[in-house]
């Protein structure tokens, strides 16, 4: 008797626990859409003094002029939708190249160890791809490629004007080496997620492998292709860094390719830290608040796609027909049937053509296919030159240093050129290791908690119309631009008068920000692998809700959360933008959360252009650290996620 | 069932799956221009056979086979599988016309890949595979509707007509009719009745009725191995092995 009653005095206990924590739960979400809300309202309240000034003029106005106060964005602009137009023209063909030798034709021991090298392409950090474009593409393009189109267009447009290599065509290929792994593994993931029976259906109709893809398979990946690309088109317009360091960064409106430019986020990475308060700063904040709501809306789209793509398809669903189908089917028109001078029980003598013709045709469609097959290839080694490239050139000229346990203790060097007589420091980058861990620490401390409530709230909430809009945002918000972010957070500070706008607090709650959406779908996505059933038999067991979450569900996703939570954590460790315009800098160890302080990223990007030799190959080291590690961190997600994923077909 | 009139003959075929055989020593005769059913418990390797008389089973990962399959003499393990398949068609458990493609252009696929380009003379092909598979009637007025928008025992009947359309020698079912209604059912195996004679037909079927109804021989398979093969009517009513006479009387199964 007694016993009972404690035990279920210790039921309620457990049962209030849980739904305090399920009550948790639910308002770190609010405080989620709370915070995207906020991002909004303050960056167009911080913008309005120069949306009242400037009205739409601000979108067609073409000087920035500080000193007269007069501000146009009209060059950013077109240098934003340049840059990343042409890079989607140039990345959406070899990304389907790359997709369709993976998933459809390579053989089939090498499909995994490509994909991967392709997916991890996407994990380098961009001031790294920005460094690499400085030392290794920029000279190319000066010397080799721009001279030569000079020559082949005869110096008519858009090749008009002087090589330099800065400009917007170095700009637009650093944007398509980026962009390609994006493209390439959403659209390999449409393919494979196309049921086998179509591809075999197409094959017994005698059709080679190429032709079984195109009719059998492309049609159907339509709509995870898209999502792709769009999403692709959404990286390149938000795109900072890389493109900072490649495009010149001039205020002009570009007459050549040959031309230097500015894009909406290279330019505020320019001019914000500079801008003065008042009407200056608030011009920047507009070309914030206009990437914000490009990106916001692009990538609105992509997420969307993707999410209805990823509906289950099958059985008794009506038939999808979007308004390509119907434009399609409306343009050919219905065959002229039954055809009066042509009996369908009649004799076929095409038949018979057709079959004399058989043998011949025979030989084209090979040919076709091998053409194909050489092809994709192609596209694949077209998409992993940079990557290979990138880790050659850090190898190259950080490899001596990563090797030396003082290069990760040591003060960075002063810098010096070596001359007869003097030896210059080597150096390191402690302090920015440092640094970099402290302000990850921070913002750990409340993405980690914060994301992993909201995505429990969202995978246990997530069948209602609410929960996916919130699901749904924060897919966006991982694909905002980081330097938007920055941007918010360094005028959140300065908003509730806090004198250390640039401080190791204002970069932790920077990076927090930026993993917080990322931690949250990790887990949400992570919960979601939970098969139904073991949920439901937990609950047929009697189990209370949250404890079939808390205990059921996430011991049985544990390995895939981890990896999500380390993914967010080495996405952050290796952004640029959110540091740059919060942490500051510092050639220092730590000192104290609010003074300026050193970090990885931002050391790169400040010596990345150095005339010192020992500091640019500091910065090389430091690359070549932050590239191991996101390969390791990258690469070993993957492998754990696809042991799980190889175990449970084992099983199923 | 002599060898001359064989359309297709497995020797000693073996198919493996990675490291597990589903398929032991198979020799089998298919006779021309009939309709042959294959029977047998879930994974006794019937799916399996099928799939290696077009070459489709090589298509699975890691999968493989040994041994000769003649079709019209002719081992098609060393031809072309592009041109095998062309003449051996398939029509798979699960009705899959091409999705976001309408009923003409699913039809006209097959015809396309031989190279007929001219408009009227994929119009005959198109109406002729349908009027073969009985749909004609049921799809003249929306012949560019999607194909995915028909009902489940129409979009079968309009993947066989994908498959006739090429006018391919040999076609293949498998359980055609697994995913279907009753009324659907019978639909489709008067129409395999009435493919006899034009075009060599082999059914995968679990279900012993329809096997008995449509097909002039029967094979039985169990773990892999054939056991018995012969003329429906011996198979069903006097087994040579027990192990037939346990089976197609509802012992096991």
């Amino acid at each position: 008797m007694r016993s009972t009653s404690v035990r279920a005095g210790r039921w309620t206990l457990l049962r209030w626990l849980g739904r305090t924590f399920l009550g948790l739960a639910v308002v770190a979400t609010i405080a989620f859409v709370a915070l995207v809300a906020g991002l909004a309202y303050l960056l167009a309240h911080a913008s309005w003094q120069s949306i009242r000034t400037f009205g739409f003029g601000f979108l067609t106005g073409t000087t920035w002029d500080p000193i007269h106060n007069i501000y146009g964005a009209a060059p950013a602009i077109a240098g934003t939708l340049i840059t990343s137009g042409l890079a989607l023209l140039f990345a959406v063909p070899i990304s389907l190249g790359v997709a369709i030798f993976l998933a459809e034709i390579a053989p089939r021991w090498v499909r995994r160890p490509l994909a991967y090298a392709v997916d991890l392409s996407a994990a380098i950090p961009s001031v790294v791809y920005g460094f690499w474009a400085y030392i290794v593409l920029v000279p190319l393009m000066r010397t080799t490629v721009e001279p030569a189109l000079a020559r082949w267009s005869g110096g008519r447009f858009p090749f008009s004007s002087t090589p330099i290599g800065y400009d917007l065509l170095t700009a637009t290929l650093v944007l398509t080496i980026m962009i390609l792994p994006t493209i390439s593994a959403l659209s390999r993931e449409a393919l494979l997620a196309v049921p086998r029976i179509h591809r075999e259906s197409a094959l017994s109709l005698g059709a080679t492998r190429w032709e079984a893809t195109r009719i059998g398979v492309l049609k159907s990946a339509r709509g995870g292709i898209t999502a792709g690309v769009v999403l692709g088109l959404g990286r390149a317009l938000g795109e900072t860094i890389a493109v900072t360091m490649v495009i010149g960064n001039i205020f002009i409106l570009p007459n050549s390719l040959f031309s230097e430019g500015a894009t909406l986020a290279s330019w505020i990475v320019d001019t914000f830290p500079d801008a003065t308060p008042g009407i200056d700063r608030s011009a920047v904040l507009e070309l914030a608040l206009i990437l914000l709501i490009i990106t916001f809306a692009i990538n609105g789209v992509a997420r969307w796609l993707l999410r209805r793509g990823r509906n289950p398809d099958d059985d008794g669903a009506p038939p999808h027909r979007s308004w390509w189908d119907r434009l399609r089917a409306r343009r050919t028109r219905a065959p002229s049937l039954p055809t009066a001078e042509l009996d369908p029980l009649g004799p076929e003598p095409w038949r018979a053509r057709a079959a004399e013709r058989a043998a011949s045709r025979r030989r084209r469609r090979r040919a076709v296919q091998a053409a194909v097959v050489g092809l994709t290839a192609f596209c694949l080694l077209l998409a992993l030159a940079p990557f290979a490239s990138v880790i050659a050139t850090a190898v190259e000229r950080g490899g001596s240093l990563v090797i030396q346990p003082s290069f990760y203790t040591s003060l960075p060097p002063i810098g010096c050129n070596p001359h007869p007589g003097v030896t210059c420091q080597v150096g390191g980058i402690g302090p920015e290791i440092q640094g970099t861990l402290i302000m990850l620490g921070l913002g750990a401390l409340v993405a980690m908690p914060g994301g992993l409530l909201i995505g429990i709230c969202l995978a246990e909430y997530g069948r209602g119309r609410l929960a996916r809009v919130v699901s749904l945002l924060a897919d966006v918000m991982t694909g905002v631009p980081t330097i938007i972010l920055g941007v918010f957070v360094f005028t959140f500070f300065l908003y509730a008068d806090h004198d250390a706008t640039l401080s190791a607090l204002s970069g932790g709650v920077g990076l927090g920000v930026l993993m917080l959406p990322i931690t949250a779908r990790a887990t949400e996505e992570a919960l979601g692998t939970v098969p139904a059933a073991v949920r439901e038999s937990a609950l047929a067991l009697g189990f209370p809700r949250h404890r079939v979450t808390l205990r059921v569900a996430l011991k049985s996703s544990r390995a895939v959360l981890v990896t999500g939570l380390l993914l967010a954590a080495s996405r952050a460790a290796g952004d640029t933008a959110v540091l740059l315009l919060t942490a500051g800098g510092s050639s220092f160890y730590f000192h104290s959360l609010d003074t300026e302080t050193a970090a990885i990223t931002p050391f790169i990007f400040d010596n990345f252009g150095s005339n010192y030799q020992n500091l640019q190959a500091a910065a090389w080291g430091a690359a070549l650290v932050l590239l191991i590690i996101m390969l390791v961190i990258g690469l070993s997600a993957r492998l754990a996620v696809a042991a799980r994923a190889d175990a449970a077909e084992a099983t199923g | 069932m002599s060898g001359e009139s064989a359309k297709l003959r497995a020797v000693g075929l073996n198919a493996w799956y990675g490291r597990r055989q589903a398929l032991y020593d198979v020799s089998l005769d298919i006779p021309t221009g009939q309709v042959t059913a294959i029977v047998g418990p879930s994974g006794c390797g019937k799916s399996t056979f099928l799939r290696c008389l077009n070459r489709l089973h090589e298509e699975v990962p890691r999968a493989r086979t040994s041994g000769q399959i003649l079709l019209d003499g002719e081992d098609l393990m060393r031809q072309d599988p592009v041109t095998v398949r062309f003449r051996v068609g398939m029509v798979f458990q699960k009705p899959s016309p091409f999705p976001h493609t309408s009923i003409y252009d699913n039809v006209a696929a097959g015809l396309r890949l031989m190279g007929v380009r001219r408009r009227d003379e994929l119009d005959q092909g198109v109406v002729r595979a349908l009027m073969l598979a009985g749909l004609w009637e049921e799809v003249e007025d929306k012949i560019d509707a999607p194909g995915e928008g028909l009902s489940g025992g129409q979009q079968q009947r309009l993947c066989i007509a994908r498959a006739l359309a090429v006018e391919p020698e040999v076609l293949l079912m498998d359980e055609p009719c697994s995913a279907l209604d009753p009324i659907a059912t019978h639909r489709i195996e008067t129409l395999i009745q009435s493919l006899k004679g034009r075009f060599t037909v082999v059914v995968v079927t679990h279900n012993l009725f329809q096997a008995r109804r449509v097909s002039e021989s029967t094979a039985f398979f169990y773990l892999g191995k054939l056991v018995e093969f012969g003329p429906t009517a011996t198979i069903f009513e006097s087994p040579r092995e027990k192990l037939t006479e346990n089976y197609v009387t509802g012992r096991f199964g």
